[in-house]
């Protein structure tokens, strides 16, 4: 893709050429329009005052008499040219400028007709000709037929519209030339914060910037502040995923210590138990880490809500043959609107403990209550909240915190009670949510998670 | 009991083969996909152990195209994937249950047998049927409250006739599902055996517990009972 820039210059230059074009040649055909009327009213306002002046003479001819008002008929080369001829063709008079040169005014024109036409003299001038017929009446009940012709030369003319043509082609380019900078000059003014953006972004890349700075056009702030977003949720992945790996190295060294000294014991039977017992330590160390990492966890960018029910209705059916033997009875109220803000991996791993752990200690029922809730703080943000109830014996309030606990250090960690739920406050607080733990009126446990919604 | 058990890593299928052989079971394995869906089509199984990852033919593709042949025998699959997902995916395809790698045997063992009891309708692991009481834990025989001592092969002969109590089972169906594949089909080893046990569990011949229906095979004649609900901990 080219610039921004370049494309915008480029259109818009297009754009003032196709527009100026047609501006400047419907100026041009106005402007000789309006000229070339003036031009034939000047001819008609001439060939009046040669009419005007004009007297039937002795032998019935219609002549000017006496000098003519206008001096440039009197001057040889004057560009002005006046002749009366008769219908037939014969000049009967000239006007003195016309001397010298070759102009011809056309054949007969009838009374009452005007004729306007352009002609060529010998030298190349050109010069426009108006020629009147007129039924002159001489004496009473008599008339003859004459043909006034007046013409003048085009010189000035051409020479105005040439000069009009030119100013006209100047200015309009100068303004488009004008425009064009101007709107480089707008362009780079706007296309500023987006430069910025860019540089902003290389320092990110070499690292000598940490996010991109918000003192941005409107327009671009959501993209700034979604690019931050991501940039810190990315940030937070690395950190975990060095954190994990960091752990499980670290908490693999204990029971990997623990076999090598016990590898020296001669009795073959405690040996065997240590490595048990080791083993076990940490298949659960790397089972937790596992499940830790995978968690995605809540980052703003790129996540789409995830609808609670499917999940619940999916996750049912397996638990119910996996339970077959204890005949359950698992009570799913899902609201339809509930959808969870976040990662449907995480959602389905939280879920998935949470009720395979109510399956595994219920007695007969399980109980899930899903419901989304607007909250009428400022904020205006909406949670999710899950219920997850059984019939079981629950859970002791001084186990409670010491289960929650229980994921803080992997080393720590033993299969069993407490170990799903563990990962589950784990990952709600991924999304800065909340995990409860108490008694439900079915008699077991019951837990309670707060996460955000959509 | 025949036990399928699908798994490409050599070792472990191995070791997963000596310990069921160890706990009496008759075992068939398969190194693949395909060879264990051949096997599961062909074999009277009666319960069969896949890997999920498994070369030429997944577990998962393999279980599904052995339920819509309409094979019924419990499946039992081993993953090294504990995401809810991946085991909702397993149990979808007609998986009856899961166990994540690593595991200990007796958690198998233990997962396999409740898999056997719910495929014969018990929900207990101790079978009870008439006076006769067999714990499928503790592979411990009594009748009237008194233990009695079986051999290996008499016992996995009354655990089959128990789980199954109340159907008729034919002599060649026992020989399959008890004996390694490759076994003598027609020697009388069953009647043998079957003898030796009638008079274990009966030694006066006054209750006939196993009855002999004459062309068609065995039943065990006792009725079924639920167990006390003291020994009811899965």
């Amino acid at each position: 893709m080219t610039s921004l820039n370049r494309r915008l210059l480029t259109s818009v230059l297009l754009l003032l050429l196709i527009f100026f074009g047609i501006t400047v040649v419907a100026l041009d055909l106005l402007f000789r329009d309006l000229s070339e009327r003036s031009l034939r009213e000047s001819l008609d306002a001439q060939l009046i005052a040669v009419i005007a002046a004009s007297e039937p003479d002795a032998r019935g001819n219609v002549v000017p008499v006496g000098t003519l008002r206008e001096a440039r008929l009197m001057q040889p080369g004057s560009g002005l040219y006046a002749e009366i001829g008769t219908r037939r063709g014969e000049t009967l008079w000239r006007s003195p400028s016309a001397l010298g040169t070759d102009i011809e005014f056309g054949s007969a024109v009838a009374p009452g007709a005007r004729r306007y036409e352009r002609r060529e003299l010998v030298d190349g001038s050109q010069v426009m000709a108006l020629s009147s017929g007129i039924a002159w009446e001489i004496e009473a009940g008599r008339s003859r037929d004459f043909v006034f012709s007046v013409a003048t030369d085009l010189r000035t003319y051409n020479a105005q519209l040439q000069r009009y043509r030119g100013q006209l082609l100047g200015w309009f380019l100068g303004i488009a030339i004008l425009l064009l900078v101007a709107l480089a000059v707008l362009l780079r003014w706007v296309l500023r914060p987006v430069r910025r953006i860019e540089a902003e972004i290389r320092e990110i890349e070499n690292g000598s910037r940490e996010s991109l700075g918000l003192a941005l056009p409107r327009e671009l702030m959501g993209l700034a502040a979604n690019l931050n977003a991501l940039l810190a949720s990315e940030r937070r992945r690395l950190e975990r995923y060095r954190n994990t790996l960091g752990n499980l190295a670290h908490s693999l060294k204990t029971p990997l210590a623990v076999m090598r000294a016990t590898s020296a014991t001669a009795d073959p039977a405690a040996r065997q138990r240590i490595v048990d017992e080791q083993v076990d330590r940490m298949d659960s160390i790397v089972q937790h880490q596992l499940k830790r990492a995978a968690a995605t966890g809540a980052s703003v960018v790129g996540q789409s809500a995830v609808d609670v029910q499917p999940i619940l209705a999916e996750l049912r059916a397996p638990l119910l043959k996996v339970y077959a033997s204890k005949d359950l009875l698992i009570e799913l109220d899902a609201a339809a609107d509930a959808r969870f803000a976040g990662d449907r991996g995480d959602l389905f791993e939280m879920l998935g403990n949470l009720l395979d752990n109510a399956c595994k200690w219920c007695r007969g029922r399980v109980r899930v209550r899903v419901r989304a809730r607007r909250f009428v703080d400022a904020s205006g943000r909406t949670r999710l909240s899950i219920v997850v109830e059984d019939d079981g014996a629950g859970i002791a309030a001084h186990d409670r915190q010491r289960i929650l606990a229980r994921g803080a250090r992997a080393d720590e960690a033993v299969p069993g009670q407490g170990l799903g739920l563990a990962m589950v406050a784990e990952v709600v607080q991924l999304y800065e949510g909340t995990l409860d733990i108490g008694e439900s009126p079915l008699g077991g446990a019951r837990i309670e998670i707060d996460l955000p919604a959509r | 009991m025949r036990i399928l058990v699908v798994e490409d890593e050599q070792a472990l299928r191995e070791s997963l083969v000596a310990q069921l052989k160890g706990a009496s079971f008759n075992v068939d394995a398969a190194g693949d996909g395909e060879e264990g869906l051949y096997a599961g089509r062909e074999y009277p199984i009666d319960l069969a152990i896949v890997d999920l990852g498994l070369p030429k033919l997944s577990g998962i593709e393999m279980i599904r195209k052995l339920r819509t042949e309409g094979r019924a025998f419990p499946i039992l699959i081993l993953t090294a994937r504990d995401r809810w997902q991946d085991k909702v995916e397993g149990l979808q395809s007609g998986a009856d249950d899961y166990l994540v790698k690593p595991f200990h045997f007796q958690e198998l063992l233990a997962r396999v047998q409740a898999l056997l009891r719910r495929a014969g309708g018990w929900s207990q692991p101790v079978l009870q049927c008439g006076d006769v009481s067999l714990d499928t834990r503790s592979q411990i025989v009594t009748v009237a409250g008194q233990a009695v001592e079986l051999t290996s092969f008499e016992y996995r002969i009354l655990e089959f006739l128990m789980l199954r109590a109340g159907e008729v089972i034919s002599k060649a169906e026992l020989t399959e599902r008890l004996y390694e594949q490759d076994f003598e089909r027609d020697s009388n080893v069953i009647e043998v055996f079957v003898g030796r046990l009638r008079k274990k569990l009966d030694p006066d011949g006054t209750r006939q517990p196993i009855e002999t229906l004459r062309g068609r095979g065995y039943r065990l004649a006792l009725a079924r009972g639920e167990t006390s609900p003291a020994d009811a901990r899965a």
